[in-house]
């Protein structure tokens, strides 16, 4: 794989990166992704972590051959194998995962959460291992890095995926500072502070400070990395979500006067390296909500969105020259 | 014989996504934003239809309303996102188009509004009330205020402390709007509801009687009705003319001005709870219309039990045929005014006052807060300038935005009241507005074929007629429906543009959309040159 790629291409044209993430196990929003190479005519795909999917919906059989379902709410009770392949289409298309399974089976399930997180871990595993393959296969022969990570969703369990397969195209930038090209770097984290929803990948903001120092310490001119850290900067506009009280199952929107409360969910220590390092751009996910764009001294920081559920891919284009941003275009396909 | 359960979700410890605005608040919202307690209707539609029925054209612009609302709860449930219109027109037109319609059509046009706001606030919710307990209790402190707030510089000085208060309102948080507007919801709801029996405990003969009293002691006239009902005659007022359809059907368009913004809601679709649940885009949208046409039918058939067709005849008088003598304080016979002049109570002038003060008020905080969300759309797909789209770190709201409405909108405050060919100049604010909701029809009826993802990943791709999606059914009706309110905009002389004797406001329309293509234009060439197109911004990627 050229670490230092982009031959042939001149050296004042930017650099230019497609960036998205938290695309949570949607495969119509993954394929997308790995399109927009293409389509936005980039250098590089740079993933901002999430790749796991949410919901896994088991597909039950019965002795007449038929399946029964729920998915948002509503029964569901398929009797060919078509309506099966539509059902699981769709559900592949929200990001969900899907598991046939005899009643005797789905008893074994229900009510074991440790049971069901193993299925989780193996159906997400599966998944984003035919995602590398696809990735590998739709980028051969062409010059385009495609740059994959996990976010605080993700279990170390399922990214092990990520190299679990031969790879050309695709780079495991999780935890690493890659090459961009000859003269940018990228720093990438997945972690997040912790949540409402006890994800699998949380850290304290301190340890995510060092994980940051410990990345940053060997990036010889930080000026010129590209911080993709997944969680935001805290208190950033990019950051923002409702305030949800834990103490419940989902978690709750807290009230107070009768009005939901917003606040910042970022990482201190994110606001801190952009601040103290300066680095080309800051690239952010995990507050699907809060898609905006803001400004830490010279540094441009992003945070596309995500609309995953609707199969649409919100994103980034950045192009970058020298250090600096020259140009960008959030998306929406 | 009973189904067998259907299996329960699996699910894991996953981040998720919450929204702020509950669907009753946007219903609320849609309805404030009609502003059924003074609307246009009713001093408008009589004089200039004679023979008319009022209360059966409302009935024709709910009708004709109704696909156009049920296209947009399709759109709504597809693309819930903040910047509503433009995001469903950028996405099926193309960027260029839907960023030149909405921007140079509610962006700019809407500007109107925030001044018209500030008139309302003055000249209906002020100027009234004080002049109405100047009456009710005898005080010329009260009624010299009154007259002040309806004279041209009171109401630029109400114009502009409006449009200031809204904006600290709405930049220091839009939780402190959500919050003020439930106070405006049930004060003018109570308001409404007061109007509403007064109209229906009198009758025409005892009403005249009241309104002479009540104009004697604002203006100090006598005999005001007779005076007011033979300068009508004068006018042109046919006070027993016969039942005319197509006048009636005309009626449709004006009571559209006032139905149309069913729909404002899809502008913040990005901060409504459930906004992909069609039953609550259904409630918000299709819900707050039907409330909203109930209310103005029923105020109608309030004012023909209270005042008679002749009295609301000789109140639409004052406003479309210029018939001075229909005016009491200087100020047109808008329900409201009608209303308190029936009552002697000042407590029951004041409960009306404030519910239109109010409203007033929620005015000009829907025209912020709608085009700030599409100025921010806009800034975020790169067609405005980045700054536009900044949010404020610790209020968490568009301030930029907000403050370059809040600029844009003095000088057309200014002209609105102080440059006398202003109404001439800008009576293509109807047509302008109508015609972004027609064409967001459209965009809806093309949805399926030209977002065909998108489409079909929403809720509502299920629905069909025989193999036509059901948005196609309601978008082509509502753009043929729509569309003839907004033709007639253009057309029809009573209506619109057609107004006027010279070609100089259809110039301003398309003056404002060719300023809408110049800055697309100058932002598309300014991204080319750092290598970036906008129009990446509504391209679609083929998953495949």
């Amino acid at each position: 794989m050229p670490l230092f790629g982009k031959k042939g291409k001149a050296t004042t044209d930017p650099t230019r990166l497609f960036y998205a993430s938290d695309i949570h196990g949607s495969q119509p929003t993954f394929r997308k992704f790995l399109n927009a190479a293409k389509f936005y005519d980039v250098d590089s795909l740079v993933f901002g972590g999430d790749l796991m999917g949410k919901l896994l919906i088991p597909l039950v059989r019965d002795a007449r051959g038929t399946w029964r379902a729920r998915l948002q709410g509503q029964n569901h009770h398929l009797t060919s194998p078509e309506q099966l392949a539509e059902f699981t289409k769709n559900l592949e298309t929200l990001g969900f995962y899907w598991q046939e399974m005899d009643p005797e089976e789905y008893g074994q399930y229900e009510g074991n959460q440790e049971k069901i997180d193993g299925l989780f871990d193996v159906l997400a595993r599966q998944r984003l291992a035919e995602w590398v393959e696809l990735a590998e296969e739709r980028l051969a022969g062409t010059q385009v890095t495609c740059y994959l990570c996990g976010g605080n969703d993700d279990t170390d369990e399922v990214l092990k995926a990520l190299e679990d397969v031969p790879q050309d195209r695709v780079v495991n930038c999780e935890n690493r500072v890659v090459p961009l090209d000859d003269e940018h770097v990228m720093a990438t984290v997945g972690y997040s502070t912790p949540t409402p929803w006890d994800t699998p990948r949380e850290r304290t903001d301190e340890e995510i400070a060092v994980v940051i120092e410990d990345l940053v310490r060997d990036v010889e001119d930080p000026s010129r990395c590209v911080f993709n850290f997944h969680v935001p900067p805290l208190d950033s506009t990019l950051d923002t979500c409702l305030k949800l009280d834990a103490s419940d199952w989902p978690p709750t929107p807290v009230i107070e006067n009768g009005q939901p409360v917003y606040y910042g969910a970022g990482a201190q220590a994110v606001t801190d390296a952009l601040e103290r390092y300066q680095p080309t751009v800051g690239l952010h996910g995990h507050i699907h909500e809060s898609r905006g764009a803001t400004r830490f001294g010279r540094t441009p920081a992003f945070n596309p969105g995500s609309e995953y559920g609707e199969g649409v891919l919100r994103g980034l284009i950045v192009a970058v020259r020298g250090g600096e941003v020259v140009g960008h275009q959030f998306t929406s396909g | 014989m009973a189904e067998a359960a259907a299996p329960q979700v699996f699910t894991r410890r996953a981040s998720g996504l919450v929204r702020v605005m509950s669907p009753y608040s946007a219903f609320i919202y849609n309805i404030l934003t009609m502003g059924v307690i003074f609307p246009w209707t009713y001093i408008w539609a009589p004089a200039a239809f004679q023979g008319s029925n009022l209360t059966l054209g409302i009935l024709f612009a709910f009708l004709f309303e109704l696909p156009i609302a049920l296209a947009y709860a399709w759109l709504a449930t597809a693309l819930p996102r903040s910047g509503g219109d433009y995001v469903f027109q950028s996405r099926v037109f193309g960027g260029g188009f839907g960023f030149t319609v909405v921007f140079a059509f509610f962006v700019v046009w809407i500007l109107q509004w925030v001044a018209l706001s500030g008139w309302l606030l003055a000249a209906l919710g002020i100027a009234p009330t004080f002049l109405g307990l100047g009456a009710t209790t005898g005080s010329q402190f009260f009624t010299d205020i009154g007259t002040w707030a309806a004279s041209a510089n009171g109401i630029i000085i109400i114009s502009v402390a409006n449009a200031l208060i809204a904006l600290v309102l709405l930049v220091t948080g839009f939780r402190n709007y959500v919050r003020f507007q439930y106070v405006m919801w049930y004060a003018i709801l109570i308001s409404f509801a007061v109007v509403l029996v007064l109209f229906l405990t009198t009758d025409p003969g005892s009403a005249q009687g009241k309104l002479d009293v009540f104009a004697g002691k604002v203006d100090g006239v006598s005999n005001f009705y007779a005076t007011a009902r033979a300068a009508a005659l004068d006018a042109g007022v046919s006070f027993n003319p016969p039942f005319w359809l197509w006048g009636t059907l005309l009626v449709a368009p004006i009571a559209w001005t006032s139905l149309q913004w069913a729909t404002y809601s899809v502008e913040q679709g990005g901060e409504i709870k459930n906004a992909h649940v069609f039953r609550n885009q259904l409630f918000i949208i299709v819900g707050s219309l039907a409330a909203t046409a109930g209310m103005l039918i029923l105020l109608s058939l309030a004012m023909q039990k209270g005042i008679g067709e002749e009295g609301i005849l000789v109140a639409s008088s004052g406003y479309y045929l210029g018939n001075g003598s229909a005016l009491i304080g200087g100020g047109y016979m808008f329900p409201n005014l009608i209303a308190m002049g029936l009552t002697a109570s000042p407590l029951i002038v004041a409960i009306i006052g404030v519910g239109f003060i109010l409203n007033s008020f929620q005015i000009v905080c829907n025209c912020y807060i709608g085009t700030t969300r599409i100025m921010v759309a806009q800034g975020l797909d790169g067609l405005l300038p980045e700054w536009f789209s900044r949010v404020h770190p610790k209020w968490k709201t568009p301030v930029n935005a907000h403050l370059a409405y809040f600029l844009g909108a003095l000088p057309v405050i200014w002209g609105f009241n102080k440059v006398g060919e202003w109404t001439r100049w800008t009576l293509g604010v109807t047509f302008a507005n109508g015609a972004v909701m027609v064409l967001s029809a459209l965009a809806a009826a093309l949805l399926p074929y030209r977002a065909a993802k998108v489409y079909e990943a929403s809720p509502g791709a299920r629905y069909k007629l025989g193999n036509l999606p059901m948005v196609t059914v309601f978008g082509i009706l509502g753009f043929v429906l729509g569309g003839f309110m907004v033709v007639s905009f253009f057309f029809v002389p009573e209506l619109g543009l057609a107004y006027s004797s010279d070609a100089l406001p259809w110039y301003i329309v398309a003056g404002t959309a060719a300023v809408g293509l110049i800055v697309y234009w100058i932002m598309r060439t300014t991204k080319a040159q750092k290598g970036i197109k906008v129009e990446y911004a509504f391209a679609e990627i083929p998953p495949e």
